[in-house]
């Protein structure tokens, strides 16, 4: 009996592109784009990666890919260490419960459903930072960073569709 | 699945309870993104540049009129400047008043910002190797900009004034009254504890006060943008919309410990007093 290897190693190279382009994202959200300033909300272009990836090809983006992506993402973004990673973790939950209801449906359907993830995801992760620094974390810059990021999907998840295209 | 969420909670539990270990292990990961952050910054910079220089072609005429206005006034402020200064220093050397000048640790270039919705913080590229430490003042041009909060090998972390988690002790320019200028994780701060008799208006300026050894006194912080009911609303000095190159000023507030000399065990400092 052959042990089983993991399906992300059957594309080759091709099969490490959603995760490397999404480590390219976390950088991307470091870099002091626009005016450069630290109060401009980023949209949180890894989560979106994420949920695109798993939407469409979900065995490339398995759940130790989350963890890491999470992992760096809080190294980097200086959050509380872990909190990018149980979002990565719960939207591939999600994602894996729910694909079989929205997969195939038009791409507004996947905007409305990230949309609405996301929703859940930053009231969940301002209940995580408000716990872990024990105080009530002011909700606007949230609120502003969840309006952000949802708007922002439909515009990358199109780039994210024509680079799939062309490496998958 | 469970492996990883029981390691995500367990790294939460480490912050939760203030652990030092992920604070170190993040100074050290900025060490390894920030050749990738320059690499990619390198053609958003350019753009950027390209996209100014384009918006300024336009009023270029106007522009240099201007200039030329303000270049006279700055002459003049220059001479009395220099001559203040002259004073300034002879009247230190007569009363024999310790300077206040604090020199640059390192001069810096922002590499890369905190997008996320809890911080506001900025990444810089000096670290150990520059002479950075923690807790050390940073500014640019205009004022105040943040601290060090974690420093790796060549990189650093600032917590901007904007940041929720800082307070900076100031003092209100005009009347001199102390208060604390409080981070809201917005574009602008908050006046905490200041006497309620104190009238304060639009457009005072808030500097350090030197109190809390962070920050040496003096130092631009904020200028008053509102005043509300039971509320003062600040505008940052320094730029923090555009940040580019900062200064990391080398700070001390109270000489480093082992700088102090140690007072002399019994016995000892009679025969220091016999040396010749």
């Amino acid at each position: 009996m052959t042990a089983r290897r993991p399906v992300i190693t059957s594309f080759g190279f091709a099969g490490l592109f959603p995760v490397l382009i999404t480590v390219l994202m976390a950088a991307l959200m470091l870099l002091p784009i626009g005016s450069g300033a630290a109060n401009i909300a980023m949209p949180h272009l890894v989560i979106i990666s994420v949920f695109y990836w798993l939407s469409s090809r979900p065995l490339l983006m398995p759940y130790g890919a989350c963890a890491i992506l999470g992992f760096l993402l809080d190294l980097w973004l200086d959050v509380p260490m872990g909190l990018n990673m149980v979002l990565l973790l719960l939207t591939r939950l999600f994602v894996l419960n729910q694909l079989k209801h929205y997969k195939g449906r038009s791409r507004l359907v996947h905007w409305a459903i990230f949309t609405v993830l996301t929703l859940g995801l930053y009231i969940l992760s301002w209940l995580i930072v408000s716990t872990v620094y024990g105080t009530l974390w002011s909700v606007k810059p949230i609120a502003l960073q969840w309006g952000v990021t949802a708007f922002s999907y439909a515009p990358v998840a199109f780039v994210l569709g024509r680079m799939r295209r062309m490496v998958l | 699945m469970w492996l990883y969420m029981v390691l995500a909670v367990v790294l939460l539990g480490l912050e939760a309870t203030g652990q030092g270990l992920p604070s170190q292990l993040r100074a050290y990961a900025n060490d390894f993104v920030s050749p990738v952050l320059r690499l990619l910054e390198q053609p958003i910079r350019a753009v950027q540049a390209g996209l100014e220089r384009i918006a300024g072609v336009g009023d270029i005429y106007l522009e240099n009129q201007t200039l030329r206005d303000e270049n006279d006034r700055l002459r003049q402020w220059r001479e009395a400047a220099m001559q203040l200064s002259r004073e300034n220093e002879r009247l230190r050397q007569m009363l024999k008043v310790p300077g206040r000048e604090v020199p640059p640790a390192a001069t810096a270039r922002v590499i890369g910002v905190g997008g996320g919705a809890f911080e506001r913080n900025v990444l810089i590229s000096a670290g150990i190797s520059d002479g950075v430490r923690r807790n050390l003042p940073v500014v640019d041009e205009s004022g105040v900009i943040g601290r060090t909060i974690q420093v790796g090998r060549w990189t650093s972390r600032v917590l901007l004034v904007t940041d929720l988690n800082s307070r900076i002790p100031v003092r209100l320019e005009r009347t001199g009254d102390l208060a604390i200028a409080e981070g809201q994780n917005e574009a602008f701060l908050m006046l905490r504890f200041l006497p309620e008799e104190i009238v304060i208006r639009e457009g005072d300026r808030l500097l350090t006060s030197g109190h809390g050894g962070v920050f040496p006194p003096d130092l631009p912080v904020a200028r008053v943008s509102e005043v509300g009911e039971g509320y003062v609303r600040l505008d940052p000095l320094g730029i923090l919309g555009k940040l580019d190159y900062v200064r990391v000023l080398d700070y001390h507030a109270v000489p480093d410990e082992d700088a102090i000399a140690l007072p002399p065990k019994n016995g000892e400092a009679g025969e220091q007093e016999q040396q010749p």
